[in-house]
């Protein structure tokens, strides 16, 4: 064997042998907890949820599964376990579309829940790639196949995490590991599954949600040319269709789980900026509203809940930082009609609130805004 | 396909380096057409559907290439194959990647509602400049007839084709019709496996490990002073880590082709000058613009005035080229005005005292990282109030919250700057030698061979496991 031929294949075994030793520390850490729960380590948790449920629906003990958009991200489970008397777990991921939730809440369902709330958008089932073409969730992952699982160990990232939790796990260590802990560059900085995506202590509220941010959002997206984007992907069998797939499929395939769904309380801004700069687009809105509170009143283990006309928190602007996302204070409302069972729309006459979420949005006038 | 990922590694390059070796037994054109194929097919797995215009764009300009070096047309008639030649190639540019901008513009001025929505092929920008610079040669008789197989892969070669370095017919397609470059070289593979492994690690631990700090100045939050010098430094750094890595990245793949690229980068922000930067900073893109652009505008033979307009047309220009929007023009703007001021100050400053020249040096250093710094706060931002929101925070020393996080995040950004100032680059340290093609000479006879060898492997190792899903690669959207 020539020179350059023995330092190549010395090289390359060399990068072998480091790549199989990172492979067996993320086996023995597990910082996902994919295979098994944290034992012998402090667990850490991340907030990017389409990583991070793949390990918590293996490893966390649930009898209710949480599941939504960005409107329910910032949900603390104690609040959900606390409020409903439920031992919950939050899968809700921001931005995710129907075939991610539905595919996220199939995985959970493994475990025999019995309960799932799901807040859910219509904008959610809109057309959008198949979860084994998204380039956002590891699929695999959830799966634990095998490029799942090779991902998984032959990541570097996951390697830094392991030693990072190892070292915060020796007690000398602990406490300066917990100070270098950052979240733009550690990817597990959260010591508890309750303070993932959930809101800090110290977030300034009122600067994040106030009238004055939801009405320049309203102004923002009903300005051309941005208001043509308001009935973007808009489209109601393609909606219809999603639907039956990722929710009915979901519910008629587990009887013996209980369905809790909600619309949640969007600002009335929200279906006002439809009415006025894209009314076919609300058209579509209302007639998917229609159609999915008739089919979801024909499964005794699903129940509507429609927040939407509900006027107190929906004309109340200050609740909002744009016209959709409202604020932890009405997490904890949405929770606490939940509990009370308030809003349920009624299975003999299942578009009654609609009805009224109609005519709040026809009567709705822009001259008592104050812009 | 992306360099940084499994699918490119393990399987791609392996195949298209087997069945170029093996095909180079047989004859010297099998593997060229080999090589032009499995380039296409690299292309392919992402942008299928962008393929016939790629083939298309190849055949146009060998056509027109053909006339201008083979047919004997009269000088008027050279004249219009060329500005057909160039002109075809710039409309087809235009169309897809500046009519959603133009129509935007028009919207803007004339409160219309025009929607364009055209996907930009990735590498349109890349193979449109190269086969400009082969036309535009071909009309100043600097051209040799070149056989297809050889032109298309001169176009395609997979290494380039996405994002560069924008390579010159002059230098690759003699490389193609050499014979000894079809039989396989350890010593090339082992040297371009290093090149490989050290721009790897660059993109996937360096430049991706510090995007999440960009965030900090470009993100939704109105930052602090702090805040936005930590995310506007970020990524400065992530830029350089992820283009630089990208090149090396080509490099090293062409070299175990037995191909010689030529360099990209040279330690950008050692620069004590803007000129200095321009000379190391996408060198080649540097080069087409010097050769093509700014000598056809008229260069410096017109005088002073004439020089300074001609850069800032150029790197306006520049700027543009690089994606359809203000902020990009203005980016070019912005080192076209830095460029006319060093010429200035070269011509008319003040002398520098033997004794003040570290001192001098060391400030010119400052002060060309200080302005490119703030250059690419246009390049990053999404619009231009955006950039100037984010440079008046990085101007207003009132607001600091200098927080835990951001502690943490400056000692990071200081490494960084300690790597791309202090640290040797990749020609260096593998003594790569474009234009004597020559690289890791010393390798054989070097002492510390071994260690460099477990060193550079572990680089390696390092580069695959910090690949993340859906990483591309900066450059890939200009």
């Amino acid at each position: 064997m020539s020179k350059p031929s023995k330092y190549l294949l010395q090289f390359l075994c060399a990068s072998a042998l480091i790549m199989l030793a990172a492979v067996a520390l993320n086996f023995a850490v597990d910082p996902l907890q994919l295979f098994r729960p944290a034992r012998f380590y402090q667990p850490m948790y991340s907030t990017d949820s389409r990583m991070q449920n793949a390990g918590l629906v293996r490893s966390q003990d649930f009898d209710t599964v949480f599941m939504g958009t960005s409107l329910a991200i910032h949900f603390k489970q104690s609040d959900i376990d606390r409020l409903l008397g439920v031992r919950s777990l939050k899968l809700a991921m921001t931005g995710s579309n129907s075939h991610e939730q539905s595919f996220v809440l199939a995985t959970a369902l493994e475990r025999h829940p019995g309960r799932v709330i799901w807040q859910m958008d219509d904008w959610i089932f809109q057309d959008a790639p198949d979860v084994d073409h998204d380039a956002y969730l590891p699929a695999h992952l959830y799966r634990r196949d095998v490029e799942g699982v090779a991902g998984y160990l032959f990541s570097g990232a996951m390697a830094r995490e392991s030693l990072w939790m190892l070292a915060r796990s020796i007690k000398p260590l602990e406490k300066t590991v917990a100070r270098l802990t950052s979240g733009g560059l550690i990817k597990f900085p959260l010591p508890t599954v309750d303070e993932i995506n959930s809101v800090r202590p110290d977030y300034d509220l009122s600067a994040a949600y106030n009238a004055k941010k939801t009405v320049a959002s309203f102004t923002n997206i009903t300005a051309p040319p941005r208001s043509a984007y308001l009935g973007f992907g808009y489209d109601y069998d393609a909606m219809v269709r999603n639907f039956e797939r990722d929710a009915v499929g979901l519910i008629a395939n587990n009887p013996d789980v209980k369905f809790d769904i909600y619309f949640p309380p969007y600002s009335i801004l929200q279906f006002v900026a439809m009415r006025d700069a894209s009314s076919p687009t609300l058209k579509i809105v209302y007639d998917f509203t229609a159609y999915a509170a008739k089919r979801l009143a024909q499964f005794p283990n699903a129940s509507l809940y429609d927040f939407r006309e509900v006027r107190e928190i929906t004309h109340d602007l200050s609740n909002y930082a744009d016209v959709v996302h409202h604020s932890p204070a009405v997490d904890l409302k949405v929770l606490a009609m939940l509990a009370e069972r308030k809003y349920l729309v009624d299975p003999a006459d299942p578009t009654a609130s609609l009805q009224r979420l109609k005519a709040q949005v026809e009567v709705y006038r822009l001259e008592n805004v104050e812009r | 396909m992306l360099f940084n990922s499994y699918p490119f590694i393990f399987l791609f390059l392996p195949v298209a380096l087997l069945g170029y070796f093996a095909l180079g037994r047989l004859s010297n054109l099998f593997p060229v057409i080999w090589l032009a194929l499995a380039s296409l097919a690299f292309y392919a797995v992402s942008n299928w559907q962008f393929v016939p215009l790629l083939l298309a764009s190849v055949a146009f300009n060998y056509l027109i290439g053909w006339l201008l070096i083979a047919g004997r047309l009269r000088a008027v008639l050279r004249l219009a194959v060329l500005t057909l030649g160039v002109t075809g190639d710039l409309v087809v540019l235009g169309i897809f990647k500046y009519a959603g901008f133009l129509a935007a513009n028009y919207n803007a001025i004339f409160a219309t509602n025009y929607m364009v929505e055209i996907l930009l092929p990735v590498g349109i920008s890349f193979y449109t400049f190269t086969q400009i610079a082969f036309l535009v040669d071909a009309y100043r008789g600097k051209v040799a007839h070149y056989r297809l197989p050889h032109y298309a892969l001169f176009v395609t070669y997979f290494p380039h084709l996405i994002a560069g370095p924008i390579l010159h017919h002059k230098d690759m397609i003699p490389q193609f019709e050499r014979a000894e470059t079809k039989r396989p070289d350890p010593h090339l593979i082992l040297c371009g496996l290093i090149i490989f492994a050290i721009g790897l690690f660059k993109k996937t631990c360096l430049a991706d490990g510090i995007q999440p700090l960009v965030a900090l100045a470009f993100g939704p939050s109105p930052p602090s002073f702090d805040q936005a010098w930590i995310g506007a430094l970020a990524y400065t750094f992530q830029l350089y880590f992820d283009f630089s890595g990208y090149s090396d990245m080509a490099i090293g793949i062409s070299l175990m082709f037995g191909i010689f690229l030529p360099l990209n980068f040279n330690s950008p922000y050692k620069a004590t000058s803007i000129i200095d930067f321009w000379r190391r900073w996408h060198m080649t893109l540097s080069r087409f613009l010097r050769d093509y652009l700014y000598i056809s505008l008229g260069g410096n033979r017109h005088g002073s005035l004439a020089r300074y307009v001609n850069l800032m047309v150029t790197m306006a220009l520049g700027g543009l080229w690089h994606g359809a929007a203000w902020t990009f023009v203005i980016w070019g703007v912005l080192h076209g005005l830095y460029l006319c001021i060093n010429h200035v100050w070269n011509n008319y400053g003040p002398a520098i005292a033997p004794r003040f020249e570290r001192p001098a040096r060391l400030a010119a250093f400052a002060v060309t990282f200080l302005s490119v710094v703030v250059a690419w706060v246009f390049f990053r931002a999404e619009n231009v109030s955006s950039a100037l929101s984010i440079l008046a925070k990085m101007t207003d020393p009132t607001h600091i919250v200098f927080g835990r996080g951001e502690i943490v995040d400056t000692a990071f950004v200081i490494v960084y700057a300690a790597l791309a100032w202090f640290a040797p680059n990749t020609q260096a340290i593998m003594g790569y030698d474009h234009e004597a093609r020559t690289v890791g000479q010393g390798l054989d006879h070097w002492r510390l061979r071994p260690i460099f060898l477990y060193a550079t492997a572990a680089v390696l190792a390092f580069g695959i496991l910090g690949i993340q899903q859906h990483s591309e690669f900066i450059y890939f959207r200009f």
